[in-house]
């Protein structure tokens, strides 16, 4: 079954007087636990797609069907208890609470729901064990370093058991051997939890992983293949 | 998320600014305490001057003559007390009233050889324990006794003025009874200083028999000066002195213009309150404006792992009642203190600023302040309360950011 499916989107941006069609009658059906690159040049609507399929923006136009329910009729209080649930987000940029250590920046989306205390404190534990990280439960970012911290935010994008996790140019800010653990570390919980990963990409060692690759051109999807 | 989880993220929150914080918690701590120490010294001045007013000026009860009026101090004897013993003896009688006495009063001038002054003659009983506060605050010579024919007392601050001192003879001049001019010569056996500017420049004082002797009013006195006990009890002992011929003046219509002034002044008082609270309502809400802007994409972040805007909300406006609160405490613990400092050590304003508050604001030269914890308590409330107000706008700003734009910033 697919977990997104996306109708003839079109989403468009007012800055002034100038009009940009960010995507353009956009159609695309991602199935679960699937591990998709959306690649394409800068501006192609990556970024846009995802927020798209992630809640944080509604399209102007089609629809954005999460589970088969469309998600561009619901509110903003529903679109965050969606998000909360069923949404894990990877961004470039490390987006840690930096007042919080690591354990408490995976342990955040589950407070956020009503997760048990034991429950909360196995699953934060375990996480942190998969992205290698147990040692550092008690930092807080600015005691990490980036590679450190890109992985907490996979634990954390992870901790609600989500449906699907979209990856907003996750290695961008890493050097290659970081980057590279980072895209192994998601690939292997891919596997391992059924979760399926969308990242938005232009670096061609990160698309490597991906079993499928969408790629994106001025707004409309060039090609909506899949790798081995 | 529960609150408490909310309220260790908005500590920890504060504690990423740790100066703006503190600075803020400060602004709001010496707001509050200023409140607070306004408001001890208003009501210290208030409730001393008006104390002041009762003990040496009013008392709490006067029998007047009906015909009395108390800005002509007439001394015609319809207006005049003639049974003054029968009318003493019955306050005195009564368990509520502190002591009871007859005084008359006259305007006089009173001459030296190089100046004059126009002043209110107080014609006392020497013996009632009315006059104790004046006894005690004799500076120089004695107290007078019942006996004394040609002894006054005058006030330091007068004597000084007029360049005389204890021991000294002054002429004093009247229009008596008949309407004649009359005049004596006397001794100024003793000089006084209560701390009351206005009232130690303008009061003369002689025995009571010599009074009414000197002005023509043999057996007569103006009122019968009362001091009870409690003064809540001044209605009830009031209705019991009743009696044909004679009014029952209470110490709240005789202080009226005082009382006004009171409330006169409370409303600018509030203006005030207004204002500085109003400076601190500022002064959080910038705080928590800066705090918002400055972590605008964090807000994305939140509202992209599912915080809902109320939970947004909910984070700012804790970060607002931790400051206020802590704030808050501070300031009544710096308020306290102070007031504690102003009731016991007071502000000395000195002579000429106490006599500039004039005859009916019975304003001594040390002003104390007093402890009045319902007002400090609603001070604090308000000051809280208005905090969490002025939070309200940069709370519902932080919530309600479209979680794309944040994460674009």
């Amino acid at each position: 079954m697919d977990a997104i499916q996306l109708e003839n989107v079109t989403k468009v941006y007012h800055v002034g007087e100038v009009e940009t069609h960010a995507l353009n009658d956009v159609s695309l059906n991602i199935g679960e636990g699937e591990f998709t690159a959306l690649v394409g040049p800068s501006g192609s609507g990556k970024t846009t797609l995802l927020q798209l399929i992630g809640c944080l923006d509604k399209p102007d136009k089609g629809a954005v069907k999460i589970k088969g329910q469309d998600v561009t009729r619901l509110n903003a209080n529903q679109r965050a208890d969606l998000r909360r649930e069923s949404i894990g987000f990877i961004f470039q940029f490390f987006a840690l609470v930096p007042v919080l250590t690591a354990y408490e920046n995976v342990e955040l989306p589950l407070l956020l729901g009503s997760v048990n205390a034991k429950e909360r404190r196995e699953r934060v534990m375990e996480l942190l064990k998969a992205v290698g990280l147990s040692d550092r439960a008690r930092h807080r970012p600015d005691q990490m370093s980036g590679g450190q911290q890109q992985r907490v935010a996979i634990a954390r994008a992870l901790a609600p058991r989500p449906l699907l996790v979209l990856a907003d140019e996750p290695t961008a800010n890493l050097d290659t051997d970081n980057g590279k653990q980072a895209m192994e570390i998601m690939q292997r919980l891919n596997e391992k939890t059924g979760t399926a990963f969308v990242f938005a990409t232009h670096d061609p060692r990160v698309v490597a992983f991906a079993r499928r690759v969408v790629k994106l051109r001025d707004g409309r999807i060039d090609s909506n293949g899949a790798t081995g | 998320m529960s609150l408490s989880k909310l309220w260790m993220l908005a500590y920890r929150d504060l504690g990423r600014n740790r100066r703006r914080s503190i600075l803020t918690l400060l602004s709001v701590s010496f707001g509050l305490a200023l409140l607070i120490w306004m408001a001890g010294l208003i009501a210290g001045v208030l409730e001393d001057s008006l104390q002041n007013s009762i003990v040496f000026r009013t008392g709490h009860l006067q029998i007047r003559a009906s015909s009395f009026e108390e800005d002509k101090l007439s001394l015609q004897s319809k207006d005049l007390l003639a049974n003054t013993e029968d009318l003493t003896t019955r306050a005195n009688a009564l368990n509520e009233v502190k002591a009871a006495a007859p005084v008359l009063w006259a305007g006089v001038i009173l001459d030296t050889l190089n100046d004059s002054a126009s002043l209110q003659l107080y014609g006392i009983d020497t013996a009632s324990p009315i006059y104790t506060p004046i006894q005690t605050s004799v500076v120089a010579g004695s107290f007078l006794t019942a006996d004394d024919r040609d002894g006054i007392l005058i006030g330091k601050l007068l004597a000084d003025s007029l360049n005389i001192g204890a021991g000294q003879k002054v002429n004093l001049a009247i229009v008596n009874a008949d309407g004649q001019p009359d005049e004596g010569t006397f001794t100024v056996r003793g000089l006084f200083s209560t701390g009351i500017p206005s009232y130690d420049q303008s009061s003369v004082f002689m025995p009571l028999s010599k009074a009414q002797a000197f002005t023509g009013v043999a057996g007569h006195a103006s009122a019968i000066f009362i001091l009870l006990k409690d003064q809540a009890d001044t209605d009830k002992v009031a209705a019991a002195l009743q009696g044909p011929g004679v009014s029952i003046v209470t110490w709240s219509s005789m202080n009226s213009l005082l009382i006004n002034a009171i409330q006169a002044g409370m409303s600018f008082y509030v203006l005030l309150d207004g204002i500085v609270i109003l400076i601190v309502a500022v002064i959080i809400a910038n705080t928590l404006l800066m705090a918002v802007f400055e972590r605008i994409r964090e807000m994305g972040i939140l509202a992209a792992l599912g915080m809902k805007q109320r939970q947004i909300m909910q984070m700012f406006l804790l970060e607002a009642g931790i400051l206020g609160l802590l704030g808050v405490i501070i300031g009544i613990v710096f308020g306290l203190g102070g007031v504690a400092y102003l009731a016991t050590t007071g502000i000395s304003i000195g002579d000429k600023m106490a006599a500039v508050a004039g005859n009916s604001f019975a304003l001594g030269t040390t002003i104390y302040a007093r402890f009045d914890t319902g007002q400090f308590a609603a001070l604090s409330l308000a000051t809280l309360f208005v905090i969490l107000l002025a939070a309200l706008y940069p709370a519902r700003y932080a919530a309600h950011l479209e979680p794309v734009d944040a994460l674009r910033s």
